[in-house]
């Protein structure tokens, strides 16, 4: 093994600026209103002293870690290939255990089981309340975007579009909004569900019909136009819409059906319960969707539209009904939201929304319903958690770039998804074998 | 107040201070044209959209800071000097810019193209870029901080008058840079080797790569040339405005704006459409209901949506290959 | 290889279980076995995110002021300081301000610091008994009601809106005045307090509104050249902004530069921009001399002065004179700290929670910033001159008069 190749000193380039960008991702902020020695300079000559040892710079402890890093990725490449064959068992696992259907119908049960008893272990308020608002909304925001992205391969980026017109359907239809509600008859929020999905659907007809001819980059932007547009009119109207300040006033959801009352407060398990429900009839509707005729109508458009149009899909009809369920359950989340959280505003709705949703639904998997679903509970309740405790350092503001980070990496190495669907999977092995990915390419380049 | 009456007022806004909205309007047309240069070359080569241009842009402003705050110091420059001064800073920032522009092609879009990634990965990776720029820069220059260079130039000086109308030091130096940037950007593309090579990776990469062109190499020119010219338009724009962590979001979805307007992949019609972009932005302020600045913005996307949808290939047509 | 391999994920994954799982099951504090009770006195503001400046330096101010209480050894009681952020926005604060509900050892809560987010955590701390203190949420209809559990140590904006609309009017003389929001829940309701006033005071207002930058990219900084463009063509008497420091810098300079100066008009802003930020983000600094200021403080002070400031600087690191809101929230910990001695008989904590509310309302004392005492619905009780109006003068803040 000769460590002073060309391609080795590259890779000796390649680990020492990934671990030199560690050191600023973990070091201090900066910034003109802190004190000098934070932000670049802590990144590197923060003085740190290990077990009393010796005292020594933040500089050198990275600069030996990279090194270490170098050396380990050295010893390991011309292994690579048997190491890998070794490890297959392990990291195939997950995926075949979840082949087996007795397996995934356990699996489900005890997820189940344990959704339906966790709020007797969770005894803090404000996690139960986190656990519904970041969790299980999210969860059903991210099934619904990926019926767009994973079933039909449309890139939306205009989720939070949808998102907003639900909840602010709800503020208008319960008339907390300046303007007064629809023939001045304010309706409960529970109401407000089939209208606020309605409305939604029918802006994602009318938006899809026009805009779903374009290719998926141009199709992109105009739903990130669109969310954009939304967003600002949502914001600019103070006298309609409440501008900036939006409704603080949202009313919970209550029920009142004859002869049993009941009105959700500011306790969270009962909502907790609704959105229970809720995740489940959208993981059953979206499972029998997905193989019913419809579901494989998107597959086939998704694959090979030309092909799909040629055996008498009409690709534009499937698009637009795609479109169509997930500004639906964009919607549907926009009035558990403002039931919810109680009040709203245009923040809630920002462009950051849309991609925040796509991240869920490529972390678990796209197109995989509960891939989806797991992936949205990982990442939400890990970032809850972050949010809460800050552990190990970690800095509140630094979210942002370890999503980031955390993109990038997954597509280089598991563009799949953690929970990867098996059709999709097919696919993409496809590729990922002819070329599989491995740590050396991203950090050396590649030799011309 | 009537809706006609409304209109009326703007349009009487406008023919009172034509002059004024004209010089805002060139000079941010000016920087949008050059932040999207770098988006239509990338998409001429690569044929995919570069998310983490606006960050790339945003980089050149954070360098004016660096370079003003920590290289430069404080103390006004004038006549000569301050010529010197606009041309080294638009030299570092440039020169930040491209490395970053290069660094996001490394580790975020050349991994996958090796592995022949599907599109969609691509945005993904991308947008993971541009988050991340985002939040360290934040995360090293303050926080949610609009935070301007060190005043080493007085930007906001009058030059000269047309008629009544007072035209600032940094509307003159915003266009002529635009300009002569753009020239040598579009100069570099349609007459040397290297714009050739670029030209033909466009046409086809496959073809191209077996007449001798190094499309990697190639690639990188491309991501250097749009992210020094972003990196010019960062410095011009924090001069003026100040610099912030999110300022790369907002123009870089105006600079797409208008590269998809002037037709993507096509450089000059990436200048016209940023002209037109930033004129529009600014005629369409006096029209803005209940004096909401942020109704200049839903029209400029109305725009978007509309030349999207009515004519996708843009003002002057997508020519991926043929101009570059 | 095979076997050991998974027992190491298996207990890999067992070990990362357990410590997710031990602070969500298990609850977070264990208190002391001390002779003195530990309090807590809660912090919720916005520590993290673009208006981060506020929430810091507030838990810097209540941080002080509960150290020196401990230092003095003169209550029979312990206190610490526990920070609970929403970011400054009110969908975030309803999962802060239950965290905060759901703290052991809680007595009141300083803050929230904008009005938005104390609106919303209003009916959470509320249910719980726990008093509300903010030393910076302005908005009128925050305050209502007598068994209020909310109070504030500033003046409410229609204190400091409509001091403001007479003194551009009454006192400055201008005729033609343009308000502008910046479309966040305080400057909106202080544009529009000052809008009506002025108008009732004969002048002729126009309103626009343009969005704030630093709200997660909501506005473009480009833009307020435009807006400035079209305000020097309109080129009314004076220009009232509703907003934070860094918009009006922005401002600021683009109107100096297209001619609408200080010299020749009026132009004015509130509490949200009197902040010594505003010279470092107005470009040219030059551009800021002249402007009005004003700020709803009870007496004369709004800042650490003398003693207190080295002490606070020695403490939190952080500059006395920059530190906005901090002496508001030492004087809303104190009255917190007031209250609680009032009441040191019950042990409790439900139970306290519910004297503190009531013992808040009959505290009265000279703090920092002034006298504290709150009115039923919970405002301060304002004497004459509670708003001051600064000006800038080469780069530096001072007081003009005290008006209202």
């Amino acid at each position: 093994m000769n460590l002073l190749t060309r391609k080795s000193l590259k890779r000796l380039f390649g680990t020492l600026a990934f671990f030199a960008l560690a050191a600023v991702m973990t070091g201090g902020p900066g910034g003109f209103g802190v004190p000098a020695y934070t932000g670049v300079h802590a990144s590197y000559l923060e003085p740190v002293s290990y077990f009393g040892l010796f005292r020594t710079q933040r500089w050198s402890i990275f600069l030996t870690l990279g090194i270490l890093a170098w050396l380990i990725i050295s010893l390991y490449q011309p292994h690579a290939l048997t190491i890998r064959r070794r490890l297959e068992p392990v990291t195939a696992l997950p995926n075949r255990v979840m082949q087996r259907r007795t397996n995934r119908w356990v699996l489900i049960g005890v997820v189940i089981v344990i959704a339906l008893f966790l709020p007797k272990f969770v005894h803090e308020q404000f996690w139960m309340y986190l656990i519904v608002e970041q969790i299980g909304v999210w969860i059903l925001l991210a099934l619904g975007l990926n019926v767009v992205v994973g079933f039909a391969g449309l890139l939306d980026l205009g989720f939070a579009a949808f998102y907003a017109i639900g909840a602010y359907a709800t503020a208008w239809f319960t008339g907390v909004l300046p303007t007064p509600a629809p023939f001045h008859h304010p309706i409960p929020t529970l109401w407000c569900i089939p209208i606020a999905v309605g409305l939604a659907m029918i802006f994602g007809i009318l938006l899809g019909i026009p805009t779903l001819r374009l290719r998926g980059d141009y199709l992109a932007i105009v739903t990130l136009g669109f969310a954009l547009i939304i967003d600002d009119f949502v914001g600019t109207q103070s006298g309609l819409t409440g501008g900036g300040e939006g409704s603080l006033t949202t009313p919970t959801f209550s029920m009142n059906v004859g002869f049993w009352h009941y009105h959700w407060g500011i306790n969270p398990t009962p909502y907790y319960y609704l959105c229970f429900i809720f995740v489940v009839v959208f993981l059953i509707v979206f499972t029998s969707l997905e193989y019913s005729r419809v579901g494989r109508a998107w597959v086939a458009i998704r694959e090979d539209e030309v092909a799909a149009q040629s055996i008498g899909i009409n690709p534009l009809k499937y698009k637009v009904s795609a479109f169509a369920v997930g500004a639906a359950s964009g919607g549907f989340g926009g009035v558990l939201t403002a039931g919810l959280i109680g009040n709203i505003n245009p923040t809630l709705f920002q462009y950051q929304v849309s991609v925040n949703v796509l991240i869920l639904v490529i972390f678990g998997g796209m197109g995989s319903i509960w891939g989806v679903a797991i992936g949205a509970i990982i990442v939400q309740f890990v970032t809850s958690y972050l949010d809460n405790y800050q552990p190990w350092g970690y800095q509140l503001n630094d979210l942002y770039m370890y999503i980031g980070a955390l993109l990038i990496i997954m597509m280089i190495f598991r563009p799949a998804g953690i929970l990867p669907s098996r059709r999709r999977q097919r696919e993409i092995s496809g590729y990922e074998t002819e070329h599989e990915g491995h740590l050396d390419e991203v950090l050396a380049g590649d030799e011309p | 107040m009537g809706f006609a009456h409304f209109w009326l007022s703007g349009f009487d806004q406008i023919r009172s201070g034509f002059w004024a909205y004209v010089a805002v309007g060139l000079e941010n047309g000016a920087l949008y044209a050059m932040i999207a240069v770098g988006y239509t070359l990338v998409y001429g080569v690569l044929g995919l959209i570069n998310f983490a241009h606006g960050e790339v842009f945003m980089c050149g402003g954070f360098a004016a800071v660096f370079l003003t705050h920590g290289i430069l110091g404080a103390g006004v420059a004038n006549g000569w000097e301050s010529v010197g001064l606009v041309l080294s800073g638009i030299v570092f920032a440039g020169l930040i810019s491209a490395v970053v522009a290069t660094g996001v092609e490394q580790v975020a879009y050349r991994p996958l193209r090796r592995r022949h990634a599907p599109k969609l990965a691509y945005l993904i990776s991308a947008i993971g870029a541009s988050y991340f720029l985002q939040t360290i820069a934040g995360k090293e220059f303050g926080y949610g901080q609009n935070i301007f260079p060190a005043e080493v130039f007085p930007a906001g000086q009058t030059l000269f008058y047309i008629g009544k109308t007072p035209i600032h030091t940094i509307e003159v130096i915003c266009l002529v840079v635009g300009i002569i940037m753009f020239l040598a950007a579009d100069r570099i593309v349609r007459h040397t080797r290297l714009g050739r090579g670029i030209r033909a990776v466009a046409q086809d990469s496959e073809t191209s790569s077996l007449m001798g062109v190094n499309i990697d190499r190639t690639i990188t020119l491309t991501f250097i040339i749009g992210g020094s010219l972003a990196g010019a338009a960062g410095f011009l724009y924090a001069l003026q405005n100040g610099i912030i962590q999110n300022s790369g979001t907002e123009l870089g979805i105006y600079a797409f704006t208008a590269a998809v307007l002037g037709g993507i992949g096509n450089l000059r019609g990436a200048a016209l459409g940023g002209m037109m972009i930033g004129l529009f932005g600014s005629f369409s302020v006096p029209f803005a209901f209940e004096g909401n600045i942020s109704w200049t913005e839903i029209y400029t996307f109305l725009i978007l949506v509309l030349v999207l949808i009515i004519r996708p290939t843009g003002i002057l047509g997508e020519k991926s290959g043929r101009t570059a | 290889m095979k076997l050991r391999w998974n027992k190491t994920v298996a207990i890999a994954s067992a070990g990362v279980l357990a410590m997710t799982a031990v602070p969500l099951i298990a609850g977070s504090a264990i208190s002391g076995a001390a002779s003195k009770p530990t309090y807590t006195i809660g912090v919720q503001g916005p520590l993290t995110g673009s208006d981060s400046d506020y929430g810091i330096y507030e838990y810097a101010g209540v941080e002080f002021a509960v150290s020196q209480a401990n230092a003095s050894g003169k209550y029979a009681f312990n206190l610490k300081v526990e920070k609970f952020d929403d970011q400054g926005s009110s969908t975030v604060a309803p999962g802060a301000a239950q965290k905060a509900a759901g703290t052991k050892g809680l007595v009141a809560i300083v803050g929230p610091s904008f009005s938005g987010p104390s609106e919303v955590s209003y009916k959470y701390y509320h249910a719980a008994n726990i008093a509300e203190v903010s030393p910076s949420a302005t908005a009128v209809a925050l305050a209502s009601g007598s068994d209020s559990s909310f109070f504030r140590t500033v003046a409410d904006d229609s204190v400091q809106g409509s001091a403001d609309a007479s003194y551009l009017v009454t006192t400055k003389g201008e005729k033609s005045i343009t308000v502008i929001g910046d479309e966040s829940f305080y400057g909106t309701g202080l544009a529009n307090v000052v809008a009506t006033e002025a108008s009732k005071l004969g002048a002729t207002v126009t309103t626009k509104s343009i969005a704030n930058v630093n709200e997660g990219g909501g506005g473009n900084a480009g833009a307020y050249s435009t807006l400035a463009t079209s305000l020097a063509q309109a080129d009314p008497d004076a220009i009232f902004y509703g907003g934070y420091a860094p918009e009006l810098g922005l401002l600021l300079g683009d109107l100096a530069s297209d001619g609408y100066t200080t010299a020749t008009h009026v132009i004015m802003s509130g509490d949200g921009s009197n902040d010594p930020a505003l010279m470092t983000s107005t470009s040219p600094a030059t551009a800021a001399n002249g402007a009005f200021l004003s700020e709803s403080a009870t007496g004369k002070v709004s800042y650490f002065t003398g003693k207190l400031a080295s002490e606070f600087t020695a403490l939190t690191k952080a500059k006395a004179s920059v530190a906005i809101y901090a002496a508001q929230s030492y004087d809303a910990a104190d009255a917190i700290i007031k209250a609680l001695v009032a009441d040191k008989k019950t042990s409790s904590i439900p139970k306290l929670r519910k004297e503190t509310v009531a013992s808040l309302h009959k505290v009265s004392f000279v703090g920092v910033t002034g006298p504290i005492a709150f009115q039923g619905d919970g405002d301060l009780k304002v004497d004459k001159g509670a708003v001051q109006i600064s000006e800038v003068d080469n780069g530096v803040i001072t007081l003009v008069t005290s008006v209202g």
